[in-house]
């Protein structure tokens, strides 16, 4: 149901246990980390494909390679720097450059780990991930894509790497809304402005959108939630057609979505963008609301950042 | 013939091994194979200019064994699924790999005259997308062992007979991923995971117990919940005697400390640090050559005594 909250990681675990159900290769790998990551039911429903290993991500990620080199389909679920910023090399190497059907999920990403500080916050894993040749990024932003995004990583062969928070978060879409890896959604059709939002502050952008409607901006809202393959098609008919982009995403600005779309739109149909993150420093702790405020992310920020911004264009 | 005693694990049973006679022929038919290897190393070399040559040359006998006695492979379908599985956890080693895939008919030997070249299919360190037999694409020190332990996990849940040979440096040996795959395979009981360690001594800037000493190893190991056993890791008979006896513990991972001389085979290189990495000047390939020639002479005396 529209707006109704859902805890992501449930909705993660149990989307993974139907597709376990249906699939025998899905195997799952913890690092202490599966009962966090909403498969706690998963080791007494499959307890011969469910793998321990104590808190090793490093070592995670290589078994998972290994594992995968025999048809298996792992999945690793942990806290999101953890399976990123910890083992990089591993990630690039046995699962990029060795091109092996893992699936990494980073949960509590972005600020959701929000009071306990910098170690735990995840807002450089895109940025780092996007430079593996070959791994699929996917941040949804709601339940029901959530779960979606799991059936779709699950049948793409090839490393994926999906993210997700921590704080139960609002359904946006309808159970029938149509979801393709790679392919960007267009919430709501506008011309003076495309905001364009991922991940956990999908909603915010959401509501800012309503809000700026509100005050006669006629707006394109866009979910890209699969940010790498990005859909350059999406992203370059919004530029040409709207003239003005903004982005919006609970990640550093350096190397986030807002660099993505920039990368393809700076060379191939430049517009004047606003990138809406978190810029060179690192995050504070507190309420994730509150640290959302801090940093612009919510929707009435949203919504001035981006008057501001075609007022000064 | 005994094939030995299980020397290493004091206070354990004594199990007398009654194997087959290891044939001396074919011992000596394999230390000839060894020493074609070690002259495709010596190819490869001449092609690049420089290489990895220390550790290369150190575990020539190892990879003899495995590629030539004890593994089943298939050079002719090289990714069947009953095969055993080789992970060179130390990439840098690779010249012996390409050069024992070449012997065994991976791929054309005038492949080895590319090393070095642009868009090589053999590059300084392994990638299995370029070339046929490659497992794993490793380099980065000290986690080819995890690598290694999930192909095991994997292979177990099939019900498989294949097995998973991992050959280690001794000086990646203080990578800390080394450990947490040595924890990990020994509490899943990974007893299909076989690893050699290719004990030369020496690393880059010296005397790996100078370096950083993970000595005593064999307790080390022991203490990770392994099954461990030290041998000479140029004696073509002990490795194979030896690797065909694991795993030395059921429900044990086994791991081999193979006791070798840096670039082995080479009279100006052997023990010394310089030859880690080797930028071959023109005459040292003259003497190079001379050494293998001297090693072919004997070898063929040898073959000559017993009818071969």
């Amino acid at each position: 149901m529209i707006n109704e909250l859902k805890d992501p990681r449930k909705t993660f675990g149990e989307a993974v246990i139907e597709a376990a159900a249906n699939n025998p290769n899905i195997v799952v790998l913890s690092a202490d980390s599966s009962s966090g990551s909403g498969l706690g039911d998963f080791p007494a429903k499959y307890p011969d494909r469910h793998f321990e290993f104590g808190i090793m991500e490093q070592g995670v990620i290589g078994f998972a390679s290994g594992l995968a080199t025999t048809g298996k389909i792992p999945v690793f679920a942990a806290i999101a720097p953890f399976v990123t910023a910890r083992p990089f090399e591993m990630f690039r190497n046995d699962l990029g450059y060795m091109n092996q059907n893992v699936k990494v999920v980073g949960r509590c990403a972005g600020l959701t780990y929000d009071q306990l500080g910098s170690t735990h916050h995840s807002i450089d894993d895109v940025a780092i991930i996007r430079t593996i040749p070959g791994v699929t990024i996917i941040n949804p932003g709601d339940p029901v894509t959530i779960r979606k995004a799991v059936h779709a990583m699950i049948k793409h062969v090839g490393p994926c790497y999906m993210k997700i928070g921590s704080p139960k978060m609002p359904v946006l879409y309808e159970e029938d809304v149509d979801f393709n890896l790679g392919k960007g959604i267009v919430i709501k059709d506008g011309r003076d402005v495309a905001l364009i939002g991922t991940g956990t502050v999908l909603s915010k952008a959401v509501a800012a959108a309503r809000l700026l409607e509100e005050s006669g901006i006629s707006v394109r809202l866009i979910d890209i939630h699969t940010i790498k393959p990005l859909d350059r098609e999406l992203i370059l008919s919004a530029a040409r057609e709207t003239g003005n982009i903004v982005t919006v995403e609970e990640h550093f600005i350096a190397g986030g979505l807002g660099s993505a779309i920039a990368e393809i739109c700076s060379q191939e149909c430049p517009v004047k963008m606003k990138m809406i993150g978190i810029g060179d420093q690192y995050a504070s702790n507190g309420p994730y609301e509150e640290l959302l405020g801090k940093y612009g992310l919510q929707p009435d920020q949203i919504k001035e950042s981006v008057i501001k911004f075609l007022k000064n264009k | 013939m005994l094939c030995g005693i299980c020397q290493e694990t004091p206070g354990l049973r004594k199990v007398m091994f009654f194997e087959n006679l290891m044939d001396a022929k074919e011992i000596l038919k394999l230390e000839y194979t060894a020493l074609n290897i070690r002259r495709n190393i010596l190819r490869l070399i001449r092609a690049g200019e420089a290489g990895h040559v220390g550790g290369a040359l150190s575990s020539v006998e190892i990879v003899t064994a495995l590629y030539f006695n004890v593994m089943n492979v298939d050079p002719g379908n090289p990714k069947w699924p009953q095969r055993d599985r080789f992970v060179l956890s130390a990439g840098h080693k690779c010249l012996v790999l390409y050069a024992a895939l070449a012997e065994r008919g991976f791929f054309n030997v005038s492949v080895l005259d590319t090393y070095g070249a642009l868009d090589s299919p053999i590059p300084g360190h392994p990638n299995m997308h370029k070339i046929s037999g490659i497992e794993t694409n490793t380099g980065a020190l000290g986690h080819g062992l995890s690598i290694a332990g999930g192909m095991a996990l994997g292979l177990r849940m099939d019900k498989s007979q294949s097995r998973v040979f991992v050959l280690m440096g001794d000086g990646e040996l203080a990578e800390g991923s080394n450990w947490e795959a040595a924890s990990a395979a020994s509490m899943h009981k990974l007893d299909n995971l076989i690893v050699f360690i290719d004990r030369n001594k020496l690393q880059i800037s010296g005397p790996t117990i100078q370096v950083m000493s993970y000595e005593p190893l064999d307790e080390r190991w022991r203490s990770f919940g392994w099954s461990v056993r030290i041998i000479d890791g140029h004696d073509l008979e002990s490795i194979i005697r030896n690797v065909k006896q694991a795993p030395f513990e059921k429900g044990k991972p086994s791991v081999i400390i193979a006791d070798t001389l840096k670039s082995k085979g080479l009279s100006f290189a052997e023990g010394k640090v310089s030859y880690h990495y080797w930028k071959a000047k023109p005459e040292e390939f003259e003497i190079a050559e001379r050494d293998l020639d001297d090693i072919e002479n004997q070898l063929k005396a040898k073959m000559e005594e017993v009818g071969l």
